[in-house]
């Protein structure tokens, strides 16, 4: 005697099993110490610096919906804001309470100034579980001689770092998402697009949008800490796990980083800013810093490369992210940059895709993505390791498949 | 002791060699025993007395006739008098004296390695395959420098270094000729070079004969300064200037005159049977500002381009003590642990000074990034590694480089039977005596230590590849990767390491 | 839960045909689910269908996975997903766009034909059959393919693939012609621990590219017989020349089949 299995979708069946979980906004998850997930990720860029639609970046999302659970899912925007607004950080909170709020705007007036302030638009989305946070942004300006930054006299960008640690550290119920400039965070615990819906993101025309879609597997949904995870200008969509997690954590938290999203992802944003704003080395360098050639490898470079290999691997070998993973890394300055790049064994899915008018770049961890959106266009693998870079205004600098040091820019 | 030494003495021996049928009356074991404890008497062989169990009769036996049965002391069991503490009274009343030994403590201290176990990947992280996969195990020992500076053109401006490149995360130790024979030295230079790792020259100098290892040779830089000469800092791959020893932590050492043979008197460049004595601090150095000058002087000696490192033995403060090394200019330190082996050191200082390696390594790792200079110096540390999941214990509790010594000698044929002390070792390693040290052929000693450590990096890979690492720096300081099994919660707290049954963080 | 729409037809020679349109949206833009496609594929399958044309396919995964009808042809136009024809048994599937990742997992039987490139993991532990990819192939393919009972898989590519290809093989061939390529059409570590099959390149491959236990051999009259076979298959199926100046070939095979001999030590301790 058998009993057959019903007719309805698996998957509509796991979702069910997750809702009974219970869910959290910017608060902390109790007793949690670590997420685990196994992702999709998306990214699209207009070389010319011109505009996409928010709804793009979520049709490509969407299309790959076997690779989230509706744990979690995020898009950043680059180039959304005008001229009036550009320049300034862009503080995106999510606010469990109005309490949260207050110390937060206290914390944020005692260092600097918010020019403006107001309500990040959402839609009502039925299907999104509560909570569902305050999600408020300001456009700010820090005092670097406000008497309530430890080091004093620090550049902007050391004070904003400086302010979001310190929030997200220290004030419960407040989580800052994103705090760069020309750029905002949208993320939360639902599916992908129902954060499209809740945040409407067709509403905002960015060049550059990168995206994730989670896919936890032992944790409760929690709206921080969705994908991307930003600091200052940087973004970070991650897909895979990183083996080295203790070494790059310490190795942050030893350079000034604190650690409080519970997420591996954390620590690869903060070694972006470190090694490319901190340390000013050319992303190719860095990315050779985080998945590095094989010594067998480095071997048969040219003595210049060779030299340069084994410095960069013996000074910063804490920062090497060991591990499967593909990731999206974004800037906004000096341009708005994309950067696309899956670890040294190449055991996570990355494929870039060029547009066949060569006005648009993708980057997705499945090729269904980029068709969804882009009937003609040229797709292909980046080397294990080696980064795709794309630029607004100079297209796309290095494919990914040129070897470590072949094209040195910036 | 021989035979007459026994005489007026109440204390038996503790091993009894036992001969069988099998005995063909070879009289072999008669002249490879180095401690008169076996003799030919009308034609049968019987035990002299003094047997300590260096087990070389019974591996040199052709027919395999001999057994060396443990005698534990036969008084009255009690279990805090016990039998050994009666004896150690016994005989300091008979002979004044200061208990010597040689080797690690061989009390049943826990070792805290055996309370560890280690982490796999599953499911959501895919382990690697060491035998078709690549996983690097090339370590650097010296100074880095934190960040890599290009100028415009993308060239280095600066960077790390000096630096050595050792293919796998593991250094010899320091063996000083004089504590083992020119042979033993010779053939852990010799595995050194063909491992391509450094092994410690110990402070008894660099014999001439020695130097063509010396781009695999750490020398030695000790209280005694013996045989340091410019050549000795200039031509090795790495100087190491010995504060501490963990098997004798606060104290120098002590080669008895009658062991200072031509060979050691011209190595270490003391006059022929004179005490090779070693003081107890460096006599230069009282406090850290003179332990800064000495490393200066030794790296402009060198002209910058060896790493200048300091070991220090194990003892309660050793965090503060090794950051206040990486600040007086250290490019490593090697942490030496309570249970490190000697040729030669009070019992008293060998069995209770000092801490573990374990607890000494998180101590360190964990105090230097605090300071933010972790990441300038290589962290070595030893005393005991037993085999590589101590090994890699080690290394996941923020060691760089694990230091080994007991291990590469027993794989030379040491039983570790602690009688390093009386010079008359029967395996030709811990003595000076022409008819012994002949026994150790250098190139096969080199070879079975090439043979261990060769597994112990197979078995190093065989675990990253289960962590889903690829390459060993990811281990190194990676406490997320151990869990805690034993009696003691507190140790897992101070290891900076979570108990079994916690998940990640 | 979008739908599809599938309509059935009997041809002339009396098989039947089905055509089923997998292109509609939800109202958020996402594709029909793969549990709903597969459904109504393997439905058809069981009406009878001998030839089924999937059109608007976009990322569904497991298309037409452990099929066994080896009279079964499935036309796909879009870009399958993950797992197309894994433990495939019998039937031919001819894509029409890129395939993506794990394409013939473990295919035991049949034909997978994609004009277009194929991503990571393709033919994985295949144990017979043949995928012809027209363009590229990604990371890791055809690992650990194996022989058995006279069945022997195959993975033909016209460009190039990447790292680890044909790791742990133990049977079977894999081709790469390097239609295209300015350098070498294949990775490194190519062929780490085979113990068995061959991989043949037709461009440099230098020896630092090979993995452990894999070895540069000369061709011998076996190896040009199953290569004639394989190019003029891959010809026939996509309409291109493909030349038979076999210097140009490299041959990959294992150094033994036990490669990892005294590399363990069972000593009882």
């Amino acid at each position: 005697m058998r009993i057959e299995s019903p007719r309805t979708g698996a998957r509509q069946r796991n979702e069910e099993a997750y809702a009974a979980l219970p869910a959290y906004g910017a608060a902390r998850p109790e007793g949690s110490s670590y997420i685990m997930g196994g992702c999709g990720i998306a990214g699209v860029m207009n070389m010319a610096g011109e505009k996409v639609c928010g709804d793009r970046i979520a049709r490509m999302l969407s299309t790959m919906s076997e690779r989230e659970n509706g744990l979690g899912a995020g898009y950043a925007a680059y180039g959304l804001f005008p001229d009036d607004l550009k320049d300034l950080y862009c503080l995106q909170f999510l606010f469990d309470d109005e309490k949260a709020m207050t110390v937060t705007e206290e914390y944020l007036k005692n260092r600097g100034a918010i020019v403006r302030d107001e309500r990040v638009p959402t839609q009502r989305v039925d299907s999104l579980r509560p909570p569902r946070p305050i999600v408020w942004r300001y456009f700010f300006r820090p005092d670097p001689r406000s008497e309530k930054f430890r080091t004093k006299e620090q550049s902007e960008d050391e004070c904003m770092v400086e302010a979001v640690m310190g929030i997200n550290g220290a004030i419960p119920g407040a989580i800052c998402i994103s705090s760069g400039k020309d750029m905002a965070v949208f993320k939360g615990n639902g599916h992908s697009y129902e954060i499209a819906e809740h945040f409407d993101i067709a509403r905002y025309d960015a060049a550059m949008w990168l995206s994730h879609s989670r896919f936890p597997t032992n944790s409760p949904g929690w709206w921080a800490g969705a994908h991307p995870i930003s600091l200052l200008d940087w973004s970070v969509c991650h897909n895979g796990e990183i083996t080295s997690y203790g070494v790059n954590r310490r190795f942050v938290e030893m350079n000034g980083y604190r650690c409080s999203l519970l997420t591996d992802t954390e620590v690869i944003t903060y070694t972006w800013d470190l090694l490319v704003r901190r340390h000013g080395l050319p992303i190719p360098i860095a990315a050779v810093i985080m998945a590095p050639p094989y010594y067998r490898d480095i071997e048969r470079l040219d003595e210049n490369g060779k030299k340069l290999a084994y410095q960069l691997r013996a000074t910063y070998k804490e920062a090497f992210l060991n591990g499967p993973f593909s990731i999206l890394v974004g800037r906004s300055r000096p341009e708005i940059t994309m950067v696309a790049m899956a670890d040294r064994k190449k055991l996570r899915p990355l494929l870039i895709g060029e547009s066949d008018d060569g006005k648009t770049v993708y980057a997705a961890s499945e090729e269904c993505a980029i068709r969804s959106v882009q009937e003609r266009a040229e797709t292909w693998e980046a080397d294990p390791g080696s980064p795709m870079i794309a630029r607004v205004g100079e297209g796309i600098v290095r494919r990914g498949i040129e070897p470590p040091f072949g094209v040195m820019d910036r | 002791m021989s035979a007459a030494e026994r005489q007026g003495s109440v204390l038996r021996d503790r091993f009894l060699p036992f001969i069988s049928e099998d005995c063909v009356r070879c009289g072999r074991c008669v002249k490879e025993c180095s401690f008169d404890a076996l003799v030919k008497q009308e034609g049968r062989i019987v035990a002299n007395g003094g047997c300590v169990a260096c087990m070389r009769c019974v591996e040199m036996c052709p027919s395999s006739a001999i057994e060396v049965r443990h005698a534990p002391p036969q008084m009255a069991p009690h279990p805090t008098f016990t039998g050994r503490v009666r004896e150690s009274i016994i005989a300091q009343a008979g002979s004044g004296g200061v208990l010597l030994s040689s080797c690690g403590t061989d009390l049943p201290y826990d070792v805290i390695f055996d309370d560890i176990v280690l982490d796999a990947a599953q499911v959501t992280n895919p382990s690697i395959d060491p035998l078709r996969e690549p996983i690097e195990t090339i370590t650097f020992v010296g100074r880095r420098s934190g960040r890599v500076r290009l100028d415009d053109g993308g060239r280095l401006l600066g960077g790390s270094g000096p630096l050595v490149a050792m293919d796998m995360p593991l250094m010899l130790g320091h063996v000083s000729l004089g504590a083992v024979s020119l042979n033993a030295q010779e053939a852990l230079f010799m595995a050194a070079e063909k491992l391509n790792v450094l092994a410690g020259s110990g402070e008894g100098g660099l014999h001439p004969d020695m130097y063509r290892y010396a781009d695999h040779v750490n020398s030695e830089v000790a209280s005694g300064r013996f045989g340091v000469t410019p050549e000795y800092l200039r031509r090795t791959a790495a100087v190491e200037i010995k504060i501490g020893q963990g098997a004798k932590p606060g104290h120098g050492g002590h080669l008895p005159g009658e062991k200072v043979t031509e060979l050691i008197s011209s190595t270490r460049m003391i006059p022929l049977g004179t005490d090779a004595l070693s003081p107890y601090p460096h006599h230069d150095i009282y406090s850290i500002e003179d332990l800064q000058q000495l490393i200066a002087v030794l790296k402009e000696s060198t002209e910058y381009q060896v790493p200048v490192g300091v070991k220090i033995a194990a003892v309660h403060n050793v965090g503060a003590i090794a950051s206040g090394v990486v600040r007086a200019g250290a490019d490593f330190i090697t942490v030496d642990g309570f249970r490190g082996g000697t040729g030669s050191s009070p019992r008293v200082i060998r069995d209770h000074a000092g801490i573990p390696i374990e607890v000494a390594i998180a101590a360190v790792d964990r105090r230097l990034s605090q300071e933010g200079l972790r990441n300038r110096v290589t962290l070595c540390a030893g005393g005991t590694i037993r085999g590589s999941a101590d090994m890699i214990k080690a290394l996941a509790l923020g060691a760089d480089v694990a230091m080994v010594c007991t291990a590469a000698l027993v794989a030379m044929g040491c039983r570790v039977c602690q009688s390093c002390h009386r010079g008359v070792c029967a395996w030709g390693i811990a003595t000076q005596r022409p008819e012994l040290t002949s026994r150790l052929d250098p190139e096969q000693g080199a070879r079975r230590i090439v043979n261990l450590f060769h597994a112990w990096n197979e078995e190093l890979k065989e675990v990253l590849g289960a962590m889903g690492i690829d390459s060993v720096e990811s281990l190194v300081g990676n406490r997320d990767r151990l869990r805690y099994l034993g009696p003691n919660p507190k140790l897992a707290e101070i290891m900076g390491i979570k108990h079994i049954g916690e998940g990640w963080g | 839960m979008t739908s599809v729409t599938s309509d059935v037809r009997i041809m002339r020679d009396g098989r039947k045909e089905a055509t089923i349109d997998a292109s509609s949206r939800d109202p958020h833009g996402r594709p029909v689910d793969q549990q709903t496609l597969n459904e109504e594929i393997r439905r058809v399958i069981a009406a009878g269908a001998g030839r089924i044309s999937v059109t608007g396919v976009m990322g569904q995964r497991y298309i037409a996975s452990a099929c066994t009808d080896r009279e079964l042809y499935i036309r796909i136009d879009g870009t399958p997903g993950n797992g197309l024809g894994a433990f495939l048994d019998g039937p031919t599937i001819e894509v029409f766009g890129n395939a993506q990742d794990m394409t013939g997992n473990t295919m035991a039987c049949g034909r997978i034909i994609v004009h277009g490139n194929a991503w990571d993991v393709t033919g994985l532990a295949a144990r017979g059959g043949r995928i012809l990819i027209r363009d590229s192939s990604g990371y890791r393919v055809g690992i650990h393919m194996k022989e058995y009972g006279g069945s022997a898989p195959s993975i033909i590519i016209g460009g190039q693939a990447g790292d680890y290809l044909g790791e742990y093989m133990a049977g079977g061939s894999i081709l790469v012609l390097g239609n295209g390529c300015r350098r070498s059409p294949v990775g490194s570590s190519i062929g780490a621990g085979m113990h068995g099959g061959s991989i043949y390149v037709r461009g440099p491959v230098e020896k630092h590219q090979l993995g452990i236990g894999a070895a540069l051999q000369p061709l011998d009259d076996t190896d040009r017989q199953r290569l004639e076979d394989m190019i003029s298959d891959f010809e026939r199926c996509f309409s291109l020349r493909v030349t038979r100046n076999w210097p140009e070939y490299l041959k990959i095979a294992p150094l033994s089949s036990r490669p990892f001999c005294g590399h363990f030590d069972p000593i009882p301790i």
